[in-house]
């Protein structure tokens, strides 16, 4: 808060009268803006309420540490379930207790927490990728025709058409019928391609495959 | 890892019922003198069963004029005939005693075993004076109390990473880098003269190829070699080939690598026979489970989102759904995604990528790893229940199902 005043107080005011000479007006003296000013009090997690020596646990907010088994995860005799759902319990309540976060709010006070524990009823983030229910609507009929549409003009019918087409996965029409000749063929065009690039767009991509290699490794 | 190969320890320990001691030309000398400490595993077997050997000692200790025979036979025996340095000569060197207190060994460990533990069969082919049988008992050792550490307090980890860590752990290079931090040093060439202290065996010279048995020929994969196949019939990491047997190096010029393991496993099997299990297991816990390793490093998944929705389906949960936790920069050059992998209301994982994909797939990995990476919290490991006071009371520990395969 402070630190925005004194930023404000930086910007000269436009409105002037033009018939003054241009002068640098002090308001402040220097101690104060660049010392007193500046001098926030601690952030609200490292200021315990009571006198007494307490612990402070305030982690820099970091990726949840793979060691630490998430609650489905745990086998049902495992002791942890039960400390798992005691802290749950005690979260809700302090969520069900407290009203809206006030740090929202002008003029709160520093040491307010910012972070609630999500309420029971709050909905959960909205997903990446529209799920979706397997619907297992394809008869042996179905199949037939895909495998014949496809054998007869693989041009045509190409994998993403015949799932458009039938309301399946492109994956699925794969697994029912093969094209190899097909394939064979696009393998080539794409390698044909491959040797045209230069040196940069091929390091380019295979440094992008070995990110992804690394997608799966690093967490 | 957890078989004892008993083929091979058969043919160390009985193939010799003959003399003790054949190339020794000491050897006559040596067996009149009374003080003469044992030098072949079978009368150390017998000294120390029969509690004679802490009297011998203290009584070598009192007689320091005690003459020791060699002085005599130097004249018709140089030193230099010996492929390795002569038991004698371990009670009077500086660096085994150094070595000794510094792996805070007690003195009943004796100075001519600890000798013994660090002479390769590249330097001495004789199996009563290398450290070939003691490595072999060592390396069944330390392969065991790895696995059931690993197994015991990682119940679902896959068996390739159990294979990776067990090379992390005790694999030629760890022991390499252990012996290095005990501070051994190598002799430049074996042999009778050279202090007993350092370790032994006949260098590779740089540029040479490796002896046949250590050569790795690079064979095309096979098909039909699975995990199990690893387990039953290769050696504890899972490579494709067997452990090298020591009788295969003998005389033959070896990297330092190959010697350093061999002696680190030796010490293990002569701590084990000298000093008892408990001691080894302290010794163990202290020298090589007390290197951090990073399991979670260790995993290379490639569909992780597939295998996540496989492990849920056949766990019974709800199919795993990707959420976007948060996120910034959508239109910039550098956009962070944090997405949660949910199954129902529950967070299996989180991952942050700088596209939905990549924190998708991050996220479904974490979550992998997460059901991997569970560690009970009661374990009993089936060596702390062994011997017959302080030991500990069995409690079956978790076994899981196994991996997840797609």
């Amino acid at each position: 808060m402070s630190t925005c005043k004194t930023l404000l107080r930086a910007c000269p005011k436009s409105s002037r009268s033009s018939l003054l000479p241009l002068t640098h007006h002090r308001h402040e003296s220097s101690t104060r803006r660049h010392k007193k000013l500046l001098n926030l009090s601690d952030a609200p997690s490292y200021t315990p309420s009571t006198r007494t020596p307490t612990l402070i646990f305030n982690p820099p907010s970091s990726a949840p540490s793979v060691y630490h088994t998430p609650l489905k995860f745990l086998p049902q005799t495992d002791r942890r379930r039960q400390l798992y759902s005691a802290a749950l319990t005690s979260t809700t309540q302090t969520a069900l207790r407290t009203r809206t976060p006030s740090i929202a709010h002008s003029g709160t006070p520093l040491s307010t927490p910012s972070f609630l524990p999500p309420k029971p009823s709050t909905p959960l983030p909205a997903p990446v990728r529209e799920p979706y229910e397997k619907k297992y609507h394809l008869t042996e009929k179905d199949m037939e025709e895909i495998r014949k549409l496809r054998t007869e003009d693989p041009d045509t019918w190409t994998r993403v058409r015949l799932a458009e087409k039938f309301g399946c996965s492109q994956f699925f029409v794969g697994m029912i019928v093969k094209n190899t000749e097909k394939a064979e063929r696009v393998r080539e065009e794409h390698e044909k391609m491959r040797e045209r690039w230069g040196p940069r767009r091929r390091m380019a991509r295979e440094d992008r495959g070995q990110r992804r290699e690394r997608w799966g490794r690093e967490v | 890892m957890k078989r004892i190969r008993i083929l091979t320890c058969g043919t160390r320990l009985l193939a010799r019922p003959a003399p003790r001691r054949p190339l020794c030309p000491c050897a006559p000398q040596l067996q009149r003198h009374p003080h003469t400490t044992p030098h072949s595993p079978r009368t150390q077997a017998q000294w120390q069963s029969s509690s004679a050997l802490a009297e011998s000692f203290d009584a070598s200790l009192s007689d320091p004029h005690a003459d020791p025979p060699l002085e005599s036979t130097e004249d018709e025996f140089p030193l230099e005939v010996l492929p390795s340095p002569h038991p004698h000569a371990s009670k009077s060197s500086a660096k085994l005693a150094a070595l000794r207190s510094r792996l805070s060994l007690p003195p009943r460990f004796p100075l001519e075993t600890l000798a013994r533990t660090l002479v390769h069969p590249s330097a001495d082919p004789n199996p009563a004076f290398n450290n070939a049988s003691l490595s072999i008992l060592g390396a069944n050792l330390l392969g065991y109390y790895t696995t059931e550490h690993l197994l015991c307090n990682y119940p679902r980890l896959p068996m390739e990473v159990v294979f990776a860590a067990q090379f992390a752990y005790i694999g030629p290079k760890a022991l390499t880098t252990i012996a290095a931090e005990w501070g051994i040093e190598a002799a430049a060439e074996p042999g009778g003269e050279v202090d007993p202290g350092l370790l032994q065996f006949r260098r590779l010279r740089s540029g040479d190829e490796l002896p046949a048995a250590l050569r790795r020929p690079k064979l095309p994969p096979k098909w039909n070699i699975t995990v199990t196949h690893k387990i039953l019939s290769n050696d504890e990491f899972g490579s494709p080939t067997r452990r090298v047997a020591p009788e295969d190096l003998a005389s033959r010029p070896v990297p330092l690598e190959e010697a350093a393991q061999a002696f680190v496993r030796a010490l293990i099997g002569s701590m084990h026979l000298h000093l008892g299990s408990p001691a080894v297991k302290r010794f163990y816990r202290d020298h090589f489970l007390s290197r951090h390793l990073d399991l979670d490093k260790l995993f290379d998944f490639r569909t992780p989102t597939r295998d996540l929705s496989r492990l849920c389906a056949r766990e019974g949960f709800e199919a795993p759904v990707a959420r976007l936790i948060s996120e910034t920069g959508r239109l910039s050059r550098h956009p962070v995604f944090v997405v949660g992998v949910f199954s129902g209301k529950d967070k299996l994982g989180e991952g942050a990528g700088s596209s939905l994909d990549e924190a998708r797939v991050r996220a479904a990995a974490a979550a992998l790893k997460g059901w991997y990476l569970y560690k009970p919290l009661e374990v009993t490991v089936p060596s702390s229940t062994e011997g017959g006071v302080g030991a500990n009371q069995w409690k079956p520990n978790m076994v899981d199902c196994g991996e997840v395969i797609v």
